[in-house]
């Protein structure tokens, strides 16, 4: 997990990760929200959809925001405020994402981290898109 | 335009409210909404619009929305 104080923000820094979407992210995910529409859990319904396979979850991709924020950029002291998301593409089960965050905007004054971030897949295609708004709180 | 008159779509924006108008006597403690998370937003989104940056405790000094245009006139004449 990064630690990054105010005093070590600038724009344009940027962190990444990568992470698989497994049929076990799924269930937990469904699990917890109770979100069991049939485009996510069903594969005959998804393939009527015309998709190969049950989508994930777009809340489930957007989790990884909150990752980005809270264990990369800034990590450790951030509070996620608010974001401004959208999906882009569907992704599937097995796919892996890149997940990558820019500060593109900060406030001293109210100790505000703004990130231009965005989620590919393997292929280098845009998926989501987000707007994040976090915090930086002293410890 | 001037600022008072700039400001008012960011509060209106920012504390979900079209028919919201802010005066110079207006503050926290008179405006519906405007909490510590609105407060961030609102900084955030007047250092954006105008260009400007507040320096870290320069805002807790100010009573209102008129102070704070005050110190906003300051900056942007120094810009």
């Amino acid at each position: 997990m990064n630690s990054l104080r105010w005093a070590d923000l600038f724009v344009g820094l940027t962190a990444d990760f990568h992470v698989e979407i497994t049929s076990e992210t799924m269930d937990l995910f469904r699990a917890m929200s109770g979100d069991w529409n049939p485009l996510h859990v069903d594969p005959e319904f998804a393939r009527g959809a015309g998709h190969p396979g049950p989508v994930v979850f777009g809340m489930l991709t957007a989790s990884f925001y909150s990752t980005l924020v809270g264990v990369y950029l800034p990590g450790r002291f951030a509070v996620l405020q608010g974001l401004d998301v959208d999906f882009v593409r569907p992704v599937f089960v097995g796919d892996k994402l890149l997940v990558t965050g820019e500060v593109s905007f900060l406030s001293e004054a109210v100790r505000r981290v703004e990130l231009k971030a965005s989620i590919r897949d393997a292929a280098g295609r845009l998926v989501s898109k987000a707007r994040i708004r976090a915090g930086l709180h002293e410890h | 335009m001037n600022i008072l008159e700039r400001v008012q779509p960011i509060f209106q924006d920012v504390l979900d409210d079209p028919s919201l108008r802010v005066e110079r006597a207006s503050s926290a403690e008179s405006v519906e909404g405007w909490d510590s998370l609105a407060h961030i937003n609102l900084i955030a989104s007047i250092e954006k619009e105008f260009g400007i940056q507040f320096a870290l405790g320069e805002l807790s000094e100010l009573k209102n929305v008129g102070e704070m245009i005050d110190l906003m006139e300051r900056k942007l004449i120094r810009k």
